[in-house]
């Protein structure tokens, strides 16, 4: 009789299984990573003097005046708070003086420490601690109190400052790079998160007075904060840090910043003489700056052929014609870089050519287009919305009827002074007021009426290319879950319950260009439903 | 300056030594404390008299920031720690951080266990701690020993309840208890915040902190910027750098200097400061403080935030300050940033070469907002999107003129505009 063998039922693995028993098996377990005194310092190649001030163009006085305060090895200081607007190399300038200096600091940015206890726990952790999956990733200490974390930090910084006192006295410190000095510099970056905090009122001053507080000389704080510091005063009171101001760049540091790492530096400098001066009447901050040049500076150069040339005069007067339009286009936008790079988006254009009809002009290509995605139903629904905030409800049953668009035939008459008055007295109030909040019912009826009526446009055209199944029941299902994805996206904005009724009511929160947009896409003549006082 | 050199100059070490002096505050104020009616030696002779009497007894220490109170009582303590060894333990709260009162007692239980070597428990109950805390009071009481409570920054423990300040008072009105309790506080009437049961248990004792005299001023700059003859440092350099010093101090214009710092920041601890930014500016291949150091350190504390701002702006955020500034001037009560560009837009009837986009005027809007120059006047906010909460100046006219006028290429029209 020959045996049966029972099936062998594979036991199906995932991929992470199968890989993390191989790793079991191959692998020893690896020795959990020990920070040492080395990992307090910048762990690169220390800079000379000349370096930093020639990667920090533009900042001689405040990388002068910062070493200044922060004074030879081994002195205490009072705490130094860094100000000035956002993009002003404040963050840069402190991280690489602490490269060149070489003395160990920890850094901490209220950005990603967006809560008391995580910043605590992150500053306790840098000194000393590493997370790994030994400990299951957590931190040395829980710590959410300011008096906890003035205990642990006491501790650290102390068994810290011992290491580093026995080390400055060997001589092979310096040799093996390990950071200088008996000084430890705790550095807090973007400080103006804080006044948004919750427990703000006790945090900012405990912050301020954390020098008083531990009185130990061997620490140093530094504060850094994109508003000045007359933003920082509370009741409570505390002594003031010494401030150190950085103001925004002129127009030659720009140039400088800018021209450093070009390969063309001739060809860059004709094109920072010609589009450096007007766009920096709009704004001065580099990161703004710099992604509009780097899209101009390719047009820039389009017509040459040969990129390394260096331009003389009347090349010099062709390519400024040649990019002159595109500066006007320029400045009138907000440089955000395009979602869709340039040449996708020409691709873009011939598929949709494909659906027949499209009437898009060529001139307004880049402008007519909204630069998302968006499905057809939240097209509708975002349309509905704005409808619904700009008309009065009084009037959605004349639009709305079920014989499509009725021109109101009541406006023939001139307007007398007094309801040109009142015009301008509604229009004021439209713009002091912002737009209206509907409820949700008032939200699914229009959205209904249109909806009912876009289907019988496209019946007569080629129904086939749509792929809503039967009418309008099938966008009725998705809908509320399109109007709490366009509430995330902050194109629709809940808001309060009415204290009458106790529904919740809503409100549009995109403008007119959006919504025309919008409404182009979908070939839906908005113009026609808009009430026009 | 790439590698801190083995062997520091001179000029180093001397910087390095006054530095070191300005931050720490128990050097500070040991000269102004000799004389023996000061604040040292009436504190001084308060705690001991309670310790040497065995009894219990309350104080408060008043004065603005920085004039000493947390040094002068350090002081006092250290003396008295090496007077009488034994008989003192010190417990020490902040009203920053322990102004939770079941904050308060867990650091009072962990001080007490740390001092007398006993295991502190974290998981202890508020009534658990307070139970220990009287335990603890009478153990003392009866072995002589007083217990010093120093509550710093007085006034945050008096907002809430006041339990932990009434346990206290209260458990020191037993006969068996000896403790001092000190509050140290900027608030000069902080003991109209105490609730009525608290201010009968307290004895109303008071010591005022207040600035020093000129002479004592000048008596106390001299001693603390000059090097000490017996130091590390070689005795030429010693005896000429004192002696620039004098000069310098002696300077009529320095004096005024210090005048005009004095008449805003009084406090010694705010001289420190402007001191150490001084000494800081001195330049190490001189060697010697120059009364062209204290003039930059005293620039450098005269600045105007709102102004630096203003020379920050770009041109169209100019053109929106004074488009704010012609709506208030209308007498436009509350105003948002769509009027703003229908002003904006009104002004470029007659000009067009500034006249940008909306967007782009939404976002140097938002650069204005982020500066704190301009803030939204509702707090709710969330309701409406940026264009129509209604938002004010934060700059005043004046300044907004004076920032104007000192640009760098401001458009004559703004002057223009802002001029009437």
């Amino acid at each position: 009789m020959a045996k049966v063998e029972s099936p062998q039922v594979t036991r199906r693995t995932t991929r992470s299984y199968s890989a993390s028993n191989d790793a079991i098996e191959s692998t020893k377990p690896i020795e959990p990573y020990k920070p040492t005194l080395n990992d307090l310092g910048f762990r690169q190649q220390p800079l000379s003097f000349e370096d930093l001030l020639s990667c920090l163009p533009g900042r001689r006085t405040q990388v002068l005046e910062l070493l200044r305060l922060l004074g030879p090895l081994n002195s205490p200081m009072f705490p130094i708070l860094i100000y000035g607007g956002p993009s002003t190399g404040k963050t840069s300038v402190i991280l690489q003086v602490f490269r060149h200096l070489n003395r160990p600091f920890v850094y901490s940015s209220c950005v990603t420490c967006y809560s008391p206890r995580i910043l605590f726990e992150s500053i306790l952790n840098q000194l000393f601690h590493r997370k790994n999956s030994g400990n299951s990733y957590s931190s040395i200490k829980r710590c959410e109190k300011p008096s906890d974390f003035v205990n642990y930090l006491r501790e650290a910084l102390e068994s810290v400052i011992k290491n580093l006192k026995g080390n400055s006295g060997k001589l092979s410190s310096k040799v093996s790079g390990q950071p200088n000095g008996t000084m430890i510099y705790l550095v807090f970056d973007h400080l103006e998160r804080v006044r948004k905090w919750d427990k703000s009122s006790t945090i900012l001053p405990f912050l301020f007075n954390l020098f008083d507080i531990l009185k130990m000389p061997e620490v140093g704080l530094i504060f850094i904060s994109n508003t000045s510091p007359d933003t920082y005063y509370f009741n409570m009171g505390y002594v003031e840090p010494i401030p150190l101001c950085f103001p925004d760049y002129t127009e030659d540091d720009l140039r400088q910043i800018f021209m450093a790492n070009q390969t063309n530096r001739k060809l860059y400098s004709s094109f920072l003489d010609v589009v450096l001066r007007p766009f920096c009447r709009v704004t001065r901050r580099v990161d703004e700056l710099s992604a509009v040049f780097s899209s101009l500076f390719k047009k820039y150069s389009q017509p040459l052929s040969d990129m390394g040339v260096a331009p003389n005069e009347d090349m010099k007067r062709r390519l400024f014609s040649h990019l002159q339009p595109h500066i006007t286009s320029a400045l009138n936008e907000t440089f955000l870089s395009p979602s869709w790079p340039p040449l996708l988006k020409d691709e873009a254009n011939g598929e949709t050519k494909k659906k027949g009809s499209s009437r898009m002009s060529r001139i307004h290509e880049d402008f007519d287009k909204i630069d998302f995605h968006m499905s057809t139903s939240a097209k509708y629904l975002l349309i509905s919305a704005f409808l619904a905030s700009r008309n009065p409800a009084t009037l959605d049953a004349s639009l709305f009827d079920s014989t499509g668009v009725s021109d109101s035939r009541k406006r023939k008459r001139k307007p007398s002074e007094k309801s040109l008055e009142q015009k301008e007295m509604t229009e004021l109030e439209l713009l002091m007021k912002g737009p209206g909040t509907f409820p949700l019912e008032r939200l699914l009826a229009i959205f209904q009426c249109i909806t009912s009526l876009a289907e019988d446009s496209l019946d007569e055209e080629e129904s086939h290319e749509l792929t809503i199944e039967g009418g309008s029941s099938g966008l009725m299902s998705d809908v509320l879950l399109q109007l709490s994805s366009l509430c995330n996206a902050n194109f629709i904005i809940k808001g309060g319950s009415c204290p009458l009724e106790g529904s919740t009511r809503y409100r549009t929160a995109v403008s007119e260009d959006l919504a025309l947009k919008v409404a182009r896409s979908l070939k839906f003549p908005l113009s026609k439903y808009l009430y026009r006082r | 300056m790439g590698r801190e050199k083995e062997k520091e100059n001179p000029s180093q070490k001397a910087l390095n030594l006054l530095r070191t002096r300005l931050s720490n505050p128990n050097f500070v104020f040991k000269p102004l404390s000799d004389s023996p009616d000061s604040n040292y030696s009436k504190l001084k002779f308060i705690i001991s008299s309670s310790i040497t009497e065995a009894c219990n007894n309350s104080i408060l220490l008043l004065g603005p920031r920085g004039s000493g109170k947390v040094a002068v009582l350090e002081l006092v303590l250290s003396d008295l720690l090496q007077q009488y060894p034994e008989a003192i333990s010190v417990i020490r709260l902040n009203g920053l951080l322990h102004g939770d009162d079941n904050c308060a007692l867990k650091e009072i239980a962990r001080q007490l266990c740390m001092e007398h070597q006993l295991l502190f428990s974290k998981v202890a109950s508020f009534d658990d701690n307070s139970q220990f805390l009287i335990a603890m009071l009478r153990e003392c009481g009866l072995a002589h020993k007083t217990i010093i409570f120093v509550l710093d920054e007085f006034d945050l423990f008096a907002q809430a309840k006041q339990r932990l300040l009434y346990s206290l008072l209260d458990a020191m009105q037993s006969v068996t208890s000896q403790a001092v309790v000190i509050g140290v506080s900027c608030r000069l009437d902080v003991d109209q915040l105490l609730e009525k049961r608290v201010r009968s248990r307290f004895s109303h004792r008071k010591l005022l902190f207040l600035p020093p005299s000129k002479e004592d001023t000048e008596r106390f700059l001299e001693h603390i910027l000059s090097l000490p003859k017996d130091s590390s440092l070689p005795h030429s350099y010693t005896v000429e750098f004192n002696g620039r010093l004098k000069n310098v101090l002696a300077d009529e214009r320095f004096k005024e200097l210090i005048n005009t710092y004095l008449s805003f920041n009084s406090t010694i601890g705010q001289l420190m400061r402007f001191l150490f930014q001084a000494v800081s500016y001195m330049d190490l291949d001189v060697g010697f403080l120059s009364l062209e150091n204290f003039k930059t350190a005293l620039s450098s504390t005269q600045r105007q935030p709102k102004s630096e701002c203003i020379k920050d702006c770009s041109i169209l955020e100019l053109y929106l300050l004074v488009c704010m500034k012609r709506l208030e001037v209308k007498e436009q009560n509350s105003y948002n940033f769509n009027s703003v560009m229908t002003e904006y837009k009104s002004i470029h009837d007659f000009q067009t070469s500034d006249n940008y986009a909306g967007n782009v005027c939404l976002r140097a809007f938002e650069h204005l907002l982020q500066r704190e120059l301009i803030s939204f006047t509702d707090n709710r906010g969330h309701n409406q999107s940026v264009e129509f909460r209604p938002v004010k100046l934060l700059i005043s006219p004046a300044e907004l003129y004076h920032g104007l006028k000192s640009y760098r290429s401001c458009p004559a029209i703004l002057l223009k505009l802002i001029a009437r």
